[in-house]
């Protein structure tokens, strides 16, 4: 036999088997939706990328696949919760997945809302899946876990907060010189908290000297949407050393300094000011803008540097339809302080928020074999490819490999390589069951810090007292 | 005895949807204000604290802030929307080209959901992209930008409930104008009154009843604002757009402290129908002794 014919054999005994192995599959989704037929599934989500391409895309997928009809309803962010958390406090049952962003899954835990994904199909065997493993997962998948390793969530879309850079200004000749004959350095991504802001202050000039709509940074200081907070307490604190928002939950979750916690402390109010001066480097809409403008304001093209959720670097980097620094983003970690690199190499602490979320099966729910299903449809190897190139997002290491997200991840500057290999520098919000009630009790006061009525380490002192009430009434704080 | 029997009969279906959708909820929320209840906290379940929540509302500084602003809001917002209601209900009681059609989309932002409002006024206001700030940069030489300067916020909100409400009022007092008698307007004109004599003491007296409701139900719409300005400022920059429903909205939803929010919510239902009874004493009560 000739090597052509053997070689054509192969292929052929190849297609062959993956069809059958195909179709293996498919019988399994037949056979096990078969007793779930006129079930209609109700999602809600946040009107994400990864979020749009789960109602476009695999919701119809499944339900040409299994007959289940998927309804998947994306909201804004606080209506999502809003829906929600409503919805499984009074027990309705309307919602049969709902998504759980990783810093909300400790509330969720704590009040019993979610299914045990891990403990159901173990007491379900015919409802799992051959296709899908909880392996097969990156760690990402460990904060959605319980401490018996029991899964609550599908990973549907994880992110690092990345440092975006525009390579067509860093790269430019005449900018370069500029930038040396005005700093005495090179143009080069930021390392440091001082050359971030050097490299911010030189592009402002810049767009004011040359009448250009470029600032040299982006910040996401709205005064009077969580998006602000969040980006000092996840974002830029930890770079200066301040992690889990100053709270130390191992020391009777103390906030002030006077009683062990580091909200207040010199590194908090450093870091703070720091904020402060790159939001004025910033372009104007910076006071209004959350996690989404703040991505838009970079794509289109009006600040040299940012800190940007990864969620969108996809379409800022590849998509000519709503950006306009296609091919000329590069990534870079944010930058430290000195000695922060080190330590958290050594495992203490982060260097900025790795962000995410799941689609979990709330306990209320009046489908909960059919949404297993779908759930397990979407965690399956073979769906993730196409979501990673539609949504920049990866929950499985296999998709890492894939040829078109390997070819996506040049576009990106090798953000996908970053995820991987230094998503480990990197962490969620910390395990409080409390999120949203201390973010929202300290909040107003951080806002009167943006507007200028407090000053930045008077509102530090404030906050840090009021986190430490809020915690004692919650009864957290003894 | 049987018609009574039917009238009540009849009458069951909306005091069944009343009392479901108006009386058992407040019940349940003045029940709810006299507890301590927070589901994320150690203790998730609802603890009786007698007035408590009531002591503390008394004493929140940033309550009673959220009710100042409110004040003011509700105030420039409503008094505002009445003027320019008028204004246009006597234009559209005249004949003009194009009279339908201009009272047509006058009516269409009455009938666009707040959430959009908030939206639409946002994109029309934020720097860079907004054609409001690039108008008035262009024409004045004004910087608006409503995410950092308070006046400039509370002034759009106001602007942006005018917009959205003003509408209602027109349509209420184009109703009262159309029916009033012609008669005591042409004994008025052959008397030889001038315009403003006119207005002031026939068409207004007249009409008085049809603003004052109208008034009432701006008032309490405006009290409760929540939508249309949580999407636009978020209550910034820092309080100064924190209205009370959006002072309660974070309370209630995000904060999840449903005890005191509850109370809040009675309290500022309270304060609603004060204002609303000094309003009736102050106008119509001392013309109904007089009548």
């Amino acid at each position: 036999m000739g090597f052509r014919l053997k070689l054509g054999v192969s292929a052929l005994a190849l297609a062959v088997a993956s069809g059958a192995a195909f179709a293996q599959d498919d019988e399994f989704w037949k056979k096990a939706a078969e007793p779930y037929q006129g079930v209609t599934l109700r999602g809600v989500t946040e009107a994400t990328p990864p979020s749009n391409y789960v109602r476009e895309v695999l919701a119809p997928q499944f339900e040409e696949l299994t007959g289940i009809r998927v309804d998947i309803e994306t909201t804004s962010w606080d209506q999502m919760y809003d829906k929600a958390i409503k919805d499984m406090e009074s027990g309705t049952g309307i919602y049969d997945m709902i998504y759980i962003e990783q810093d909300i899954v400790y509330a969720y835990l704590a009040r019993d809302f979610l299914t045990n994904v891990t403990q159901m199909l173990a007491d379900n065997p015919q409802l799992k899946a051959p296709t899908f493993d909880e392996g097969a997962f990156t760690t990402f998948a460990d904060y959605f876990k319980d401490e018996d390793g029991g899964l609550y969530g599908i990973p549907m879309e994880a992110f690092i907060k990345v440092y975006l850079y525009r390579t067509d200004l860093f790269n430019d000749p005449e900018v370069q010189a500029a930038f040396k004959e005005k700093t005495g350095h090179d143009l080069k991504p930021a390392t440091t908290h001082a050359e971030y802001a050097e490299i911010a202050q030189f592009f402002t000039d810049w767009g004011k000297e040359h009448d250009e709509d470029l600032w040299g940074t982006t910040s996401q200081a709205h005064t009077g949407h969580p998006a602000s907070w969040y980006e000092y307490v996840e974002s830029i604190a930890p770079t200066f050393g301040v992690y889990n928002w100053g709270i130390d939950a191992a020391n009777n979750y103390a906030a002030t300094v006077e009683h062990g916690g580091r909200m207040n402390s010199p590194e908090a109010k450093e870091a703070l000011k720091w904020f402060l001066a790159m939001r004025d480097l910033a372009p104007p809409e910076s006071v209004q803008s959350t996690w989404t403008e703040v991505a838009s304001t970079f794509a289109a093209g009006r600040a040299a540097q940012g800190i940007v959720y990864g969620e969108n670097a996809a379409w800022i980097a590849s998509d000519e339809n709503q950006s306009r620094v296609v091919g000329n983003v590069g990534v870079a970690l944010p930058p430290l302080e000195d000695g922060i690199l080190a330590q958290v190499e050594g495992g203490e602490g982060y260097v900025g928020y790795y962000d995410g979320g799941a689609f979990g099966l709330p306990v209320t729910s009046k489908n909960k074999e059919a949404a297993l299903l779908f759930l397990e449809y979407i965690g399956q190897d073979s769906v993730q490819a196409q979501w990673a190139l539609a949504g920049s997002r990866i929950t499985n290491t296999a998709t890492y490999d894939d040829p078109e997200v390997q070819a996506l991840d040049k576009e990106l500057g090798g953000y996908f390589t970053m995820l991987r290999d230094s998503g480990k520098l990197f962490a969620g919000a910390p395990p409080y069951p409390f999120h949203a009630q201390v973010r929202e009790a300290v909040a107003p006061i951080f806002y009167e810090i943006l507007t200028g009525t407090i000053e930045p380490d008077a509102g530090l002192d404030q906050m840090a007292e009021r986190a430490e009430q809020e915690l004692t009434d919650l009864g957290y704080r003894q | 005895m049987q018609s009574n029997r039917l009238g009540w009969l009849l009458l069951a279906p909306t005091l069944l949807i009343l009392a479901m959708f108006g009386v058992f909820p407040f019940i349940y929320v003045l029940f709810v204000s006299f507890h301590q209840w927070n589901p994320f906290a150690v203790n998730p379940e609802m603890m009786f604290n007698w007035a408590a929540n009531y002591r503390r509302v008394v004493f929140d500084a940033q309550f009673i802030a959220s009710l100042g602003v409110t004040a003011a809001f509700v105030f420039f917002a409503v008094v505002s929307e009445l003027v320019i209601g008028y204004a246009l209900a006597q234009a559209f009681m005249k004949d003009f080209p194009g009279k339908a059609f201009f009272r047509t989309i006058h009516t269409l932002p009455l009938i666009m959901a707040p959430i959009i409002v908030g939206s639409v006024w946002k994109l029309m206001t934020t720097p860079s992209i907004g054609i409001i700030p690039h108008l008035l940069d262009n024409w004045f030489g004004y910087d608006l930008n409503i995410g950092q300067s308070a006046t400039a916020a509370f002034v759009v909100t106001v602007i942006m409930d005018i917009w959205h409400w003003t509408p209602l009022v027109t349509l209420s007092l184009i109703a009262a104008l159309v029916s009033l008698p012609p008669d005591p307007f042409e004994q008025a004109q052959i008397d030889g009154a001038g315009r403003w004599q006119i207005f002031w003491h026939i068409t207004l007296p007249m009409i008085r009843p049809a603003i004052l409701a109208t008034v009432f139900i701006r008032l309490m719409d405006a009290l409760r604002t929540v939508d249309e300005v949580l999407m636009l400022t978020g209550g910034g920059p820092g309080s100064a757009t924190r209205y009370v429903g959006v002072h309660i909205f974070k309370e209630v939803f995000p904060r999840t402290n449903y005890g005191y929010g509850s109370a809040i919510s009675v309290v500022v239902l309270y304060v609603t129908i004060v204002v609303c009874w000094l309003l009736y004493v102050g106008l119509i009560a001392p013309r109904n002794k007089k009548g």
